[in-house]
């Protein structure tokens, strides 16, 4: 996550330093992250499930591995060619299987990048973070925040680009005056920090107008991880 | 009570023929189940057509697994037991209520299996990898399966007493009452595999056991997957023998290196199960590659002895029965239209070229990466156990048809075609499979399209060539199975009664004469085929590790 540099259809893009551990997780229905690699570079690939059991299938260079819940599988992966490489499930893990796929691209110089269509990548957040010991910027604090967004699945309901279909868009929503509902009365609060706080903490305590029927599940994320994302939605 | 079979001398049980007939009818009833799954499957795999919906897709894949590679393999292997133990041997079965119960056990469980599947409750592929969970009855379906499968198997061994003590053969044992037996011990130490893994993945559906390992699940599993296939294997080999006999009256030129080839599966198979751990964690490096390898290839080795065996034994009666010219006449001048001998041939040939030559190299360490559940797995064992076993059973069938059923075979023109339009329709489906495998694309895949996806992955083009191929291939073998169906159905149930000898359709050769002069090798020809096998395997297996060689670096 420190390694974080974007999202790409959804899924987190990780840039990994050559020769770290890499992490790569299976679920239902999806590989994550999106890998960055370098040409002839190692990695230490840490694979695992969160759920059944998944088979990871590098292709089109053929290389098939079976990934467990509850293993840590550890191989030390050394791509030979640059190019876009799709990671594929081929172990029947229910009604979504088809889905399940992947990408790894390897590349030799940052210019590469453009190849693959990926643009406006972020430097890693994580690295200057974990240097020092002053607090973050608001600046780092909001790239934090956007990756607990990819990777807590908000996105899923929250879109960033202004459209409420499911949930309130987090577009212009800091700051923003919102109608909602508390113990079945209409009432308008301000969207700030605290209210942003209790929302995710408990969820079902207002809830704002329009969205009544789809309630927001308990995400448990950390207080650190709150603050990040008040701090990404403040951006937007 | 006993009848005297009128064509071969035989005492045959009447309680005995009974117990085959009821087995081979529902063996054959589970391979229409397999089959019509089988055809809708090869339509959806095939992109452009795609019938059916995910749901049903995998409910098939699942469906098509258990009836092809459980209930018809292991039916009509019971009804081989029964066969071998009894008529075989003159001798009365022991305990024929025992047989029914195991019958109906054996019923029980596909029934319940079978519905639950179809019901939606069980889409957990035959493998059934936990924490995939499936409705408690199937597990319990198969458990009940297996336990009549077991019982089957214990009155085999008490039909072989009684045989002993009456002293119903000679001084050994025939060679096809042998092989049998290796497979009957197979099929208990891997009926105890499957108990152990089953009946805790039982209580664990039922809520009674909170966690079953994933990892030893599988390592458990594929003691019973795999273990099991060498019942087939040796139930498949025993019947080569015994065709040779019947067909042209051949013997194994070394009947002592034949048995203990036997043996050899009993001892060293249960590591073939090994290589399904060829990539996952918890095992280390060494332990896989010692186990695929030295360990394993005794176990192929003994394949090999009986690859070698069984068309030596044809090779070295034909030229006792004179045709001796050149190194092939003995196979231009083989009883062709013995569909039979045909379908033998063919399972030696599919067994050893597709089957053999991908199990050896898939099983290893290195190569397996490149295949581990690609759509190249089931095309391997497309060519084990359909070309392999099911081909064999069905060539078997066309002797049991008159002797143990009494009739005549329908359609005998049509019989003697089944076996070639079998065989070239596997031969391609399993090619195919094969090809696409190394190509990338995987198993028990609804959509090689990703539809749905967050991205796509386009195959390297000559996939489209080989999956119509497949398509082309599976149509072929679904429609000489169905013929094959046909052929039994019509036959056992509205065909001419046998009368005696000169009913028979398909010849009961008498043992070939004593060679005259013995000069040089007996097999000459099976061994310039064995050769032309062997290179064909080093050349498979040096491209494999060519493919190799363009992946990536991997520890």
């Amino acid at each position: 996550m420190q390694n974080m540099v974007g999202s790409d259809n959804g899924i987190p893009i990780v840039r990994p330093e050559p020769n770290t551990n890499v992490f790569l997780m299976a679920e239902m229905w999806r590989w994550s992250p999106v890998l960055i690699l370098e040409k002839d570079q190692s990695y230490k690939f840490h694979i695992s499930s969160k759920d059944i059991v998944h088979g990871l299938s590098i292709q089109p260079v053929n290389m098939n591995f079976q990934v467990y819940p509850g293993y840590d599988y550890l191989l030390e992966f050394k791509p030979t060619e640059t190019g876009e490489y799709k990671v594929i499930c081929n172990e029947f893990c229910g009604i979504g299987h088809h889905t399940m796929i992947g990408k790894i691209v390897v590349i030799e110089k940052d210019e590469d990048l453009k190849l693959y269509g990926f643009k406006d990548l972020k430097k890693p957040a994580g690295k200057a973070a974990a240097k020092k010991n002053e607090p973050l910027t608001e600046a780092e604090m909001a790239l934090m925040g956007e990756q607990v967004y990819t990777l807590k699945g908000c996105g899923a309901c929250h879109k960033t680009d202004g459209t409420s279909l499911i949930a309130p868009s987090w577009k212009g929503l800091y700051g923003k005056d919102e109608h909602v509902i508390v113990d079945g009365k209409k009432t308008t609060v301000k969207v700030d920090d605290e209210y942003i706080k209790e929302s995710i903490q408990n969820p079902t305590s207002k809830i704002t107008v329009g969205y009544e029927n789809t309630p927001m599940p308990v995400m448990g994320l950390s207080d650190e991880e709150i603050a990040q994302v008040i701090a990404y939605i403040k951006t937007l | 009570m006993f009848r005297t079979c009128d064509i071969t001398g035989f005492k045959v049980d009447l309680q005995s023929e009974k117990l085959i007939r009821a087995n081979a009818v529902f063996a054959v009833i589970s391979l229409l189940f397999a089959v019509v799954a089988a055809i809708l499957l090869v339509f959806t795999r095939y992109q452009p057509v795609h019938l059916l919906g995910a749901e049903w897709y995998y409910r098939l894949v699942t469906f098509h697994g258990l009836n092809a590679l459980i209930f018809w393999i292991i039916f009509f292997e019971i009804a081989g037991l029964y066969f071998g133990s009894t008529v075989i041997l003159n001798t009365k079965f022991c305990a024929p209520k025992w047989g029914w119960v195991a019958f109906a056990l054996m019923v029980a469980g596909l029934v319940i299996s079978n519905i639950i599947i179809l019901m939606g409750k069980a889409d957990v592929m035959l493998t059934s990898y936990t924490p995939l969970k499936a409705h408690p009855l199937y597990y319990l379906g198969i458990i009940l399966f297996a336990v009549g499968a077991l019982l089957a198997v214990i009155l085999f061994f008490g039909n072989l007493m009684i045989a002993r003590r009456d002293k119903a053969y000679g001084e050994t044992m025939p060679l096809v009452t042998y092989g049998l037996m290796t497979a009957a011990i197979i099929a208990v130490i891997t009926l105890a595999s499957g108990a152990l893994i089953y009946i805790p993945t039982f209580l664990w559906s039922l809520g009674l056991v909170d966690n079953i390992d994933p990892a030893m699940y599988k390592l458990i599993w594929w003691g019973l997957g795999h273990s099991s296939q060498q019942i087939n294997v040796a139930a498949m080999v025993s019947i080569w023998y015994m065709v040779s006999f019947l067909a042209v009256g051949g013997t194994s030129i070394n009947e002592r290196v034949s048995r203990s080839a036997f043996v050899l599966y009993i001892l060293f198979i249960c590591l073939a199960s090994a290589h399904h751990l060829l990539t996952d964690p918890g095992v280390s490096s060494a332990w896989k590659v010692w186990n695929t390898s030295y360990a394993m290839y005794l176990a192929v080795l003994a394949s090999m002895i009986h690859a070698f065996a069984v068309p030596s034994s044809f090779e070295s009666a034909q030229r006792r029965w004179g045709y001796n010219k050149g190194l092939f006449q003995w196979l231009s001048k083989a009883p062709w239209s013995n569909p039979a001998f045909s379908s033998i041939i063919l399972a030696v040939i599919g067994f050893g070229f597709i089957g053999g030559t991908t199990g050896v190299i898939f099983g290893m360490e290195q190569t397996n990466i490149i295949v581990h559940n690609t759509i190249a797995i089931p095309g391997h064992f497309k060519g084990t156990v359909v070309i392999g076993t099911t081909l064999t059973f069905m060539g078997i069938t066309y002797y049991l048809i008159p002797l143990i059923f009494r009739r005549k075979i329908a359609g005998f023109k049509w019989a003697q075609w089944q076996p070639w339009l079998f065989f070239i329709g596997i031969a391609l489906l399993s090619i195919s499979m094969i090809v696409l495998g190394q190509l990338g694309v995987p198993r028990r895949h609804w959509d090689s399209s990703f539809s749905g996806g967050p991205f796509t992955h386009n195959f390297n083009p000559a996939v489209d060539f080989f999956w119509a191929l497949m398509m082309l291939g599976g149509t072929i073998a679904f429609l000489a199975t169905i013929i094959w169906i046909l052929i039994v159905v019509i036959s056992v149930f509205f065909g001419q009664k046998v009368n005696g000898p000169q009913d028979m359709q398909l010849k009961i050769s008498p043992l070939a004469p004593q060679a005259k002069e013995h000069k040089g090798f007996e097999a000459p020809g099976t061994l310039a085929l064995t050769m032309v096998f062997l290179l064909v395997f080093i050349a498979l297996f040096f491209l494999n590790w060519k493919w190799l060689a363009a992946t990536w670096n991997v520890n």
